[in-house]
C-alpha cells in the first residue's frame, strides 16, 4: 500500500509542474478529468444502440405480440410499427415507440425483400371410397396452380386422408391413392418430382372426430402445401 | 453364437439408421443475393435456390447480400446485409407434441414470421440475441443487432 504511493508521488508532482506550466490550476485540470470520465461512460453504456426489435404488421392482418426481455427487464410491443431499443443487456428495452415506415425501410429493406413468400394450404375433398375429386374442389385446384406459380420453387407435401369407412388398412392405401392423384396433378404443373413430398395418414388423422364406420365428407380430403 | 453377433450388429444397423433419420431438412432455401453462406459443420457451403437446411446451420451474408428460408412449420426467416444467424432449435412433430424453434441472432438484420410452431406453442418459438431475448405471439418481427458479439444471452 505505502510503496504503491510511493511510486505515484512523483507522477502526480510532474503533472501538476506540466499543469503549471500551461497556466492552469490543478482543480480545473482534475474536473476535466472527472467531466471526459462521464462522457465516456455516457456514450458507452447509454447512447450506443446495440438492438432495436420492430414489431411488424402480420400478413394475415392479425395483431400478434413481441416480448423482449433480458437481464433489466422486459418490454412487450403490440402495436405494429412500434418499436423498442436495446442498449446492453443487463438494462431494460425502452419503452416501445412508433418508428416511420421510411426507417424501417431503410434499416430493414434488404431483410423484408429477402422474406421469402407466405406459404399456402388447401384442402380438396373427394367422393365416398373413392380417388374421384368433389365437384368444387376442383375450383379449389385452380387457387392450388396460381399458388404454385406465385411461390417458385415450391415444395410441395401431399398429405391424404379418408374418413372411418372401411378397415384401416384399406384408408391408408386409399388415403395414399387420393394424395398420389393429387401429385401426378401437381406433376403436370411443372413441379419436380423431387419437391414433392406425398404420404397418407389414413383415417387416423380426421378433421371431425367420428366412430367407426360413419361417413364423413370433411374428412375425405388431402391437404396440399405449397412452400 | 454367431447369431448373437448378427442380432446385436443388426440392432445396431437400426440404431444408427434411426440416428440418421433424425438429421431432417428444418427448411429450404428460397432467396439468396450477393455473398451469402452456409458453414455446416465447419465447411462453407455453395448455395443454390432450393437447397436444405439443417439445424445448426451457420446462415452468414457479407455487404450487400441477403438470403432467405422457409422452415418446415411455415416460419420464414430473412437475413439482410452483414448477419450472422444460428437455427440452433427445431422440432415439427405436432402429433408427438415436439414443437420448438430457436434461432440465435449474433449481428445483423433479420426480419421472422411465424409459422405454425408459433401459432400451436407460442412459447417455443424464440430468437436470442446478445442483449436480449426475443418471444412472440404468433406475429412478424425485424431484429438488428449492432457489433461484433460473440455470444447471445441465456
Amino acid at each position: 500500500m505505502s510503496s504503491n504511493k510511493l511510486r505515484i508521488e512523483p507522477r502526480r508532482k510532474r503533472r501538476c509542474r506540466d499543469a503549471d506550466k500551461g497556466g492552469r490550476s490543478l482543480i480545473s485540470h482534475r474536473a476535466l478529468i472527472v467531466l471526459l470520465l462521464c462522457l465516456c461512460c455516457w456514450l458507452s453504456a447509454c447512447a450506443k444502440r446495440k438492438g432495436l426489435v420492430v414489431l411488424l404488421p402480420d400478413p394475415d392482418g392479425k395483431t400478434g405480440a413481441v416480448t423482449v426481455s433480458n437481464k433489466g427487464g422486459t418490454e412487450t410491443i403490440t402495436e405494429p410499427g412500434k418499436a423498442t431499443e436495446i442498449r446492453s443487456f443487463d438494462k431494460a428495452p425502452k419503452t416501445a415507440v412508433a418508428i416511420p415506415e421510411s426507417e424501417i425501410r431503410e434499416v430493414f429493406g434488404d431483410a423484408l425483400d429477402a422474406q421469402p413468400p407466405v406459404p399456402a394450404h388447401y384442402l380438396v375433398y373427394f367422393l365416398s371410397n373413392t380417388t374421384e375429386l368433389d365437384p368444387e374442389s376442383r375450383e379449389t385446384l385452380k387457387d392450388v396452380f396460381t399458388a404454385l406459380k406465385r411461390i417458385k420453387p415450391s415444395e410441395v407435401s401431399i398429405v391424404g386422408h379418408t374418413d372411418r369407412v372401411g378397415t384401416k388398412e384399406r384408408n391408408y392405401q386409399l388415403g395414399l391413392e387420393r394424395a398420389r392423384i393429387i401429385r401426378e396433378i401437381v406433376i403436370a404443373e411443372g413441379v419436380s418430382e423431387a419437391l414433392i413430398e406425398t404420404i397418407s395418414h389414413g383415417e387416423d388423422n380426421p378433421l371431425i372426430k367420428t366412430d367407426d364406420e360413419v361417413p364423413e365428407p370433411k374428412n375425405r380430403r388431402v391437404e396440399i402445401v405449397i412452400r | 453364437m454367431r447369431r448373437k453377433t448378427y442380432f446385436w450388429g443388426f440392432l445396431f444397423l437400426i440404431l444408427a439408421v434411426s440416428l440418421f433419420g433424425e438429421e431432417f431438412a428444418v427448411g429450404y432455401l428460397k432467396a439468396i443475393s450477393g455473398t451469402a453462406q452456409i458453414v455446416r459443420q465447419g465447411e462453407n457451403l455453395e448455395l443454390r435456390i432450393g437447397d436444405k437446411v439443417f439445424k445448426n446451420d451457420v446462415l452468414r451474408t457479407g455487404p450487400n447480400s441477403s438470403l432467405g428460408i422457409t422452415f418446415k412449420d411455415d416460419t420464414l426467416l430473412s437475413l439482410g446485409p452483414n448477419s450472422q444467424v444460428v437455427v440452433n432449435d427445431f422440432a415439427f412433430s405436432p402429433a408427438e407434441g415436439k414443437l420448438s424453434f430457436a434461432a440465435r441472432i449474433l449481428k445483423g438484420t433479420v426480419v421472422y414470421l411465424s409459422g405454425i410452431i408459433g401459432k400451436l406453442a407460442p412459447d417455443a418459438a424464440r430468437l436470442q440475441t446478445p442483449y436480449a431475448n426475443i418471444g412472440f405471439r404468433g406475429t412478424r418481427v425485424a431484429v438488428q443487432i449492432e457489433g461484433e458479439a460473440q455470444h447471445v444471452i441465456e
